[in-house]
């Protein structure tokens, strides 16, 4: 799956997540999380992220998330929000 | 407590909204900016038996965008902490997406910074009037790395300046040369903001093909961190006073703390300004700003041709009355050849017409 363009999907409300994906080389998945839970969670936000990532096969992406709070499964449906907009 | 707050877009076209946000502004001492092109409003939708069915309930938090500036953001006092700002942030964010605009700043009072960055905006610099910040899909260091990709831009030290070159005059070309002399490399930065009677595309390429015989110059477009409408509004509004102040000190800092120390930029040239009122104040500040960041600024007298100094506004207004024949001491052969094609000609036709300062 190739990313071509700019996207998003989310909000910056109180437990959801803002995620921006935009084209990268292939091969290069570059990922800039900041969270309010960073301490807690940061982990295994970027493992959700990451994980979406690689189960929808993208090639290269660089994605922005700004995340207040949102639980794993709407992190996940974000992410997969804002890659299918911007195929 | 609002729940699902709306957001509503307001007419700015219409004189009886726009008084409304002005007035609803006016409490907080802003005022609703010139430039800004899209206003929300959250209106207070709780029935209240003092608002008759045809009255629109009041205005309780407004925010606009001018391009890719957010501003004019104000909140009423009995609905701050319940997260108003975040649902007006994402409502702009996603008008600027809808507009092509993935990378935005945000203009606001220095103690409002804690708020814009909790919602992932990053800081960029603040003086004791305004602070500038910043978010979307790359930030500055981003593209300070990008441009030096671009540009080769390697080890070693520098020299800028910054032109806006409408159009590239023998004195910019004086200018240059007399940068080009004195150290290794120069980087010249032109204003890309599409504000002035000569096109960007027009200026980069005058200047580009101008300075060919200077293989230690490099031409690069400014970006939107020196002189944008994002850093520097009052630079394209004409705008004085503190606020032009304010400004002009914020560009300079960004200039010196991100530019000077990431290029390894020593010094920037400037010519001295004898005849509009902000780029003389804006060549003040730098002189005061950038040796903080341990720049130095020189300010080179303009060349004269005649008893004047060269300039890009003598030039204009030689071509606003049609005065042609004196052109050809004034400008380099490129810009003369430019003149004379089609698009070069549409251009002088519309300076006759108007009179924009730029």
């Amino acid at each position: 799956m190739k990313i071509t363009k700019v996207a998003k999907a989310g909000t910056l409300e109180s437990n959801d997540i803002l995620i921006m994906v935009s084209p990268k080389d292939q091969g290069i998945i570059e990922l800039d999380l900041e969270s309010i839970v960073m301490q807690q969670f940061g982990e295994v936000i970027k493992q959700v992220i990451l994980h979406k990532v690689q189960e929808m096969g993208v090639e290269g992406v660089s994605i922005k998330a700004q995340d207040r709070g949102a639980l794993d499964c709407t992190i996940a449906a974000r992410v997969e929000t804002a890659l299918n907009r911007a195929i | 407590m609002v729940y699902g707050a709306q957001v509503a877009r307001v007419n700015l076209k219409d004189k009886t909204e726009r008084d409304e946000v002005e007035s609803f502004l006016g409490e907080f001492g802003l005022i609703l900016d010139r430039d800004v092109d899209y206003t929300f409003v959250i209106r207070n939708e709780e029935p209240s038996p003092q608002f008759s069915l045809t009255e629109r309930a009041p205005i309780v938090a407004t925010c606009s965008k001018a391009k890719n500036v957010l501003k004019c953001f104000a909140i009423a006092h009995d609905l701050r902490g319940e997260g108003m700002a975040a649902t007006l942030v994402t409502a702009l964010i996603d008008r600027l997406f809808s507009e092509g605009i993935h990378h935005y700043f945000v203009y606001t009072n220095p103690c409002q910074v804690k708020i814009f960055s909790a919602l992932g905006f990053k800081f960029v610099h603040q003086n004791q009037a305004v602070a500038l910040l910043e978010n979307g899909i790359y930030d500055i260091r981003q593209h300070l790395e990008g441009l030096k990709a671009k540009y080769e831009i390697g080890a070693g030290e520098r020299a800028a300046l910054v032109m806006n070159c409408n159009p590239f005059t023998l004195g910019h070309q004086f200018l240059i040369e007399e940068a080009a002399n004195n150290h290794g490399e120069v980087l010249v930065f032109i204003v890309e903001e599409d504000k002035s009677l000569f096109p960007f595309a027009t200026r980069l390429a005058l200047v580009s093909e101008g300075t060919k015989h200077l293989p230690n110059v490099k031409i690069i477009p400014s970006g939107e961190y020196i002189i944008s409408a994002a850093t520097f509004p009052a630079y394209f509004i004409r705008e004085e006073g503190e606020r032009l102040q304010a400004y002009a000190e914020l560009d300079a800092a960004i200039f010196g703390k991100y530019f000077c120390s990431s290029f390894q930029i020593l010094k920037r040239y400037v010519g001295e300004e004898p005849y509009c009122p902000v780029t003389k104040a804006y060549n003040e500040t730098l002189k005061k700003v950038l040796p903080i960041y341990g720049v130095e600024l020189e300010e080179i007298r303009r060349r004269p041709f005649g008893d004047e100094p060269i300039s890009a506004s003598r030039v204009r207004s030689l071509l606003r009355e049609g005065e042609t024949a004196n052109l050809i001491n004034l400008l380099p052969e490129v810009t003369l050849r430019f003149l004379d094609t089609s698009l070069g000609r549409e251009i002088v036709e519309k300076i006759r017409k108007t009179h924009s300062p730029h």
